[in-house]
C-alpha cells in the first residue's frame, strides 16, 4: 500500500466526513432524517464544477458557491416539506433527492446521464483537511451556544420546544440549510477529486450510506460521525480484494449494528479532552479499588 | 385588579365532537385561578388553545387585550404565556441544567454568527444565560440534581423541573396543568407553597388544572369548574363548594337530594 | 383516440403489478409504521426464483409461479424475524426500522450480484406474443395475464382481510397494536402472517415483472415506483395503494406515450413529493392531529 493509495483514501474519507458533519447536525441534533442528502451533493457537485470551468471562478470561491446553492434548493424543499410528520418528511427528501438527479440526467449542459469528464483535479489532502477542521469547528461552536441548544430541544421534544418560544420551523429549515451547504461543498470537492461528473454518482444509495455513517458513529456525537464517516468510507476500500462480496458485507453489517448497537459507537458521547482525563481517571482509581481489595486478603 | 387572559365565546370541534363550547371566562392579573371539572370535561383542551396548539373553531381570546389565537404557539410564548404538560414533557436526554438553559434562550440576542466566531456578544450573552439558570435552580431546589439527566429525576421533581423551565422564560402567565398529579399529601403541600412564592417572585399570573381538590381550595382566587365542554359553574373556593350544580356534577344527583 | 386508450390499456396492466407491489408497503406500514425499503429485494429475489424454477429445473410456469411466491413469502417472514423484530422489542424508532431495511436491500441485491451476477436474464417464452385483438385495439397476451392474475391475487387479499378471523385481526392490530395486544391478538403472529402475505405477493410481482421485462439485481429500484405509489394513496390503506397504482401505472404510460420515457421516472417522483405537499396523507390516508 504506497503513500499515494493511503492519500487517495484520506482524500475521499475527508469529502463523505464533510457531507456527514451537515448530515450529522440535521439528524443527530435536531432529528431529522434525509434520505436526499445524496442530491444535496449533487447540486454542490454540479454547481461547482460549473463555477470552476465555465466561468473560471476560484476553486475555494466555486466551493462555497456550491455549498450555497444547496442550501438554497434546501431552504425550497423545507419550505415545502418540513413541516410534514417526521417519516413524510423522511419519504419527501428521498424524493427530492432522486428528482434532482433524474433531472441532471437530462441536462445536457452538464453532459447528462452519459457524464461530465474533463473537471480540473484541485481537491488534495491540504485542502481537504483544512475545510474539515474549519467545518468542525463551526459545527462545534454552532452546536454549544443558544441555537444548537434549541435544535437540540426540539429533537428531544418538539411540542415543549414551541411551548418554550422556539420557533421550530426556522430552526428547522437553519439545520437543513447548513446541512446542506455541508453536502453541496462535499459533492464540490468530489467533482475536483475525481474529475469525473455522472448522475449515477449521486444515487439513494449514496444517501442511505451517509445517514448510516452518522447512526454508526452515533446520533448527537461529533466525534462519533467522524470517526463513522472515515471508517466507513475507508473499510470497504481496504476491502477491495472482496470486490464482490465487499456490499453484501456491507449489507448485513448495517442490520447487525441495528439490532446490536443501535445507539452507535459514541452513543452521544463526545471525545473531549475532559471526557478522556474522567475515563483515564475512573480507570486509575478503578486500579486502585482493586489494589486494596486484593490488599485485604 | 385587571383582566390578563380573556376566552370571549371559545369553542373547539374535533370533527363533529364539542370538546368545549361557547367558553367564555376571564383571568384576573396576579391572581391564581383553578379550572376544574371530571375528566374529558375539556380542560386540557382549553390550555391547548390557549398557548396555540389546537386552533380554535369559533370565538376569541384575547391576552392583555390582544387577539391570541390563530397565532403560532411560539408566537403566543413570546407574548408572554407558557405551561407545563399533564404528561410531563421535559427535554428527556439533557440535564437538569440544560434543560432550564435552553429555555433562557430569551434572555440573550446573539446571532448564529457570533456563536460561530465566539465574540463578545456571545460570551456575554451565554454568563447571562448561566447565572439566570443557577438562580432559577436554587429557587426551585434543583442544585443539587442539575447534573442528573432529566428522564432518570424522581416524578415530583420532574414536575418540579418542568415549572423551572416555564419560569426561566420570565412568562407573565403560567398554565399548569396537573401539577399534583402523582404526589403525596406532603409533597402537595409544598407544591402549594412553591406555587404561591413563585407567583408573588416573578408578579405571575398562575392558571391551574388540578384535581387535588386541597390544593385548589388552598391556593386558588377563583375557580372556573367545567363539565362536558361547558362551563358549569365561576366564583371563589366558597361560592363553588356551596354551588349545587358543582356538587351534583362531581357527586351525582342522589347525594344531592339526600 | 384509440392510441390513447391502448396506452390506457398499457397504464393498467403495469398498474395492477405496481398495485401487487404496493399493498406490500402499505400492510407493513399499517401495522408497523414504517417504510419497509427491504420489499423491493423480495420482489427481486422472487423474479430470480420464477427464472430458475423454470430454467435450471425446467419446472411448468404454473409450477415455478406458485414456489416463487411461496419463496419470496418465506424470505419476507425470515427477513422480520432477523432485521427486523429485534427492533420492535425494543421499540425502537421508525428509523431504525428503515436503515435496517435499506441494509437488507443492500445486502440482497449485492448478494445477487455476488452469485448470481449483475447481467440481465429473459424469461424463457410462456405465452404466444400474438396480441388478444379487440377492433382497432390490441392487447398484449402477456398484459392480459399479467391483469387478470394481479386482479385475482388482490381478491384474495382483500377476502383474507375482509372475511377471515385472521384478517379481522390484522385489522385490529393496525388500528392500534397495543389495544390489539391487550384484547388477547399474537401481535407477534399478525406480523409473521402479513410478511408472508406481502411477500407472496412480491413474489407473484417479482415473476410477472420478469417476464414482462428482464430479470437483474436492481429490479429493485423500480419497485420504488410502486412504494411511491403507495404514497400516492397513502400508506397504510390497502384501497389506496391500488387506486395509487394503477393511476401512477397510467400516468407513466402516458408520459411516455405522449413525452418522452426519459421523463417517465422523472414525473413519478415530481408526482411523489407533490402528494407529500398538497396532501400528505395520500388519497385515502387519514390526518391525525397531535395531542398534548
Amino acid at each position: 500500500m504506497g503513500w499515494y493509495y493511503i492519500q487517495g483514501i484520506l482524500i475521499l474519507s475527508g469529502i463523505y466526513l464533510m457531507a456527514v458533519l451537515g448530515l450529522s447536525l440535521l439528524t443527530g441534533f435536531t432529528g431529522l432524517f434525509s434520505f436526499g442528502h445524496a442530491g444535496f451533493m449533487a447540486v454542490g457537485a454540479y454547481t461547482t464544477a460549473a463555477m470552476t470551468i465555465k466561468f473560471n471562478v476560484p476553486f475555494i470561491l466555486a466551493l462555497l458557491i456550491g455549498g450555497l446553492a444547496a442550501a438554497l434548493v434546501s431552504l425550497v424543499i423545507g419550505k415545502l416539506t418540513l413541516n410534514l410528520k417526521g417519516d413524510y418528511f423522511c419519504i419527501a427528501t428521498l424524493g427530492f433527492g432522486e428528482a434532482i438527479r433524474l433531472i441532471l440526467d437530462n441536462v445536457q449542459y452538464f453532459g447528462g446521464a452519459r457524464g461530465w469528464p474533463g473537471i480540473p483535479l484541485k481537491t488534495g489532502l491540504m485542502n481537504v483537511i483544512i475545510f474539515n477542521v474549519i467545518a468542525v469547528v463551526i459545527l462545534v461552536n454552532l452546536i454549544k451556544s443558544r441555537h444548537g441548544r434549541n435544535l437540540q430541544a426540539i429533537r428531544e421534544e418538539e411540542m415543549a420546544s414551541q411551548i418554550i418560544g422556539i420557533n421550530v420551523f426556522k430552526y428547522k429549515m437553519i439545520s437543513l440549510a447548513i446541512s446542506a451547504a455541508y453536502a453541496g461543498i462535499a459533492g464540490g470537492m468530489l467533482a475536483h477529486y475525481t474529475g469525473f461528473l455522472q448522475p449515477k454518482m449521486f444515487q439513494l444509495i449514496k444517501s442511505t450510506e451517509l445517514t448510516i455513517m452518522v447512526i454508526f458513529g452515533g446520533l448527537g456525537s461529533i466525534s462519533g460521525s467522524i470517526i463513522g464517516a472515515i471508517v466507513l468510507t475507508s473499510l470497504p476500500e481496504v476491502l477491495r480484494a472482496f470486490d464482490r462480496w465487499r456490499l453484501v458485507v456491507y449489507g448485513a453489517s448495517v442490520i447487525f449494528i441495528m439490532i446490536t448497537r443501535p445507539q452507535g459507537l459514541m452513543g452521544g458521547y463526545e471525545i473531549t479532552i475532559t471526557n478522556i482525563k474522567k475515563l483515564i481517571s475512573r480507570i486509575t482509581s478503578l486500579g486502585k479499588k482493586k489494589h486494596t481489595i486484593g490488599g485485604d486478603n | 385588579m385587571s383582566t390578563i387572559l380573556a376566552l370571549k365565546n371559545v369553542t373547539k370541534q374535533f370533527g363533529g365532537l364539542t370538546a368545549v363550547g361557547d367558553m367564555c371566562f376571564d383571568v384576573k392579573k396576579d391572581s391564581i385561578s383553578g379550572l376544574i371539572g371530571p375528566n374529558g370535561a375539556g380542560k386540557t383542551t382549553i390550555f391547548n388553545l390557549i398557548t396555540g396548539i389546537y386552533n380554535v373553531t369559533e370565538g376569541e381570546i384575547l391576552f392583555e387585550g390582544n387577539r391570541v389565537d390563530g397565532l403560532q404557539p411560539y408566537q403566543i410564548a413570546d407574548t408572554g404565556i407558557t405551561r407545563t404538560f399533564q404528561n410531563i414533557r421535559l427535554f428527556k436526554k439533557l440535564t437538569t441544567y440544560e434543560n432550564i438553559l435552553t429555555a433562557c434562550h430569551y434572555n440573550t440576542d446573539y446571532s448564529i454568527l457570533d456563536a460561530v466566531i465566539r465574540n463578545k456578544k456571545f460570551r456575554t450573552g451565554e454568563k447571562k444565560l448561566h447565572q439566570q439558570v443557577q438562580e432559577l435552580l436554587e429557587i426551585m431546589e434543583l442544585t443539587d440534581r442539575k447534573d442528573a439527566v432529566a428522564s432518570n429525576l424522581p416524578y415530583g421533581l420532574q414536575r418540579r423541573l418542568e415549572i423551572a423551565r416555564a419560569l426561566a422564560l420570565k412568562p407573565k402567565l403560567l398554565l399548569l396543568d396537573e401539577p399534583a398529579a402523582g404526589m403525596n399529601p406532603d409533597e402537595t403541600i409544598r407544591l402549594m407553597n412553591l406555587i404561591k412564592e413563585v407567583r408573588d417572585r416573578f408578579n405571575l399570573t398562575v392558571l391551574v388544572i388540578e384535581h387535588h381538590m386541597d390544593l385548589i381550595m388552598g391556593i386558588c382566587d377563583k375557580i372556573v369548574v367545567l363539565n362536558f365542554g361547558k362551563k358549569l359553574a365561576e366564583g371563589t373556593t366558597q361560592e363553588i363548594q356551596s354551588n349545587s350544580k358543582v356538587i351534583e356534577a362531581y357527586l351525582g344527583e342522589e347525594d344531592v337530594i339526600c | 383516440m384509440s392510441a390513447f386508450l391502448q396506452q390506457m390499456i398499457n397504464g393498467l396492466s403495469i398498474g395492477s403489478v405496481y398495485a401487487l407491489m404496493a399493498v406490500g408497503y402499505s400492510l407493513v406500514y399499517s401495522i408497523m409504521n414504517f417504510s419497509n425499503f427491504a420489499h423491493g429485494g423480495v420482489i427481486m429475489i422472487g423474479a430470480y426464483m420464477g427464472f430458475f424454477l423454470m430454467t435450471a429445473l425446467e419446472l411448468p410456469f404454473a409450477v415455478a409461479f406458485v414456489l416463487a411466491a411461496i419463496g419470496a413469502g418465506l424470505l419476507a417472514v425470515s427477513l422480520e424475524r432477523i432485521a427486523y423484530r429485534p427492533l420492535r422489542k425494543r421499540n425502537a424508532p421508525f428509523l431504525y426500522f428503515i436503515i435496517s431495511a435499506m441494509g437488507a436491500s443492500i445486502f440482497l441485491e449485492n448478494i445477487v450480484v455476488a452469485t448470481i451476477g449483475p447481467t440481465f436474464r429473459t424469461y424463457p417464452k410462456v405465452f404466444s406474443s400474438t396480441p388478444f385483438q379487440f377492433g382497432q385495439i390490441s392487447v398484449g397476451r402477456l398484459d392480459a395475464i399479467m391483469f387478470l392474475i394481479s386482479g385475482i391475487s388482490l381478491m384474495m387479499l382483500v377476502y383474507i382481510i375482509e372475511k377471515t378471523k385472521t384478517g379481522m385481526a390484522i385489522k385490529s392490530t393496525a388500528y392500534s397494536i397495543r389495544a390489539s395486544t391487550l384484547m388477547g391478538v399474537n401481535t407477534d403472529r399478525i406480523i409473521f402472517i402479513v410478511f408472508g402475505l406481502g411477500g407472496v405477493l412480491a413474489g407473484i410481482a417479482g415473476v410477472l415483472f420478469g417476464m414482462k421485462y428482464t430479470v437483474y439485481p436492481q429490479i429493485g429500484f423500480i419497485t420504488m415506483k410502486s412504494f411511491i405509489a403507495a404514497v400516492f394513496g397513502g400508506l397504510g390503506s390497502l384501497p389506496g395503494a391500488v387506486i395509487g397504482s394503477i393511476l401512477l401505472g397510467v400516468i407513466e404510460t402516458l408520459t411516455a406515450g405522449y413525452f418522452s420515457s426519459q421523463y417517465r421516472d422523472l414525473i413519478a417522483f415530481i408526482l411523489l413529493i407533490a402528494v407529500l405537499i398538497w396532501r400528505p396523507s395520500g388519497l385515502m390516508g387519514k390526518i391525525t392531529e397531535d395531542k398534548a
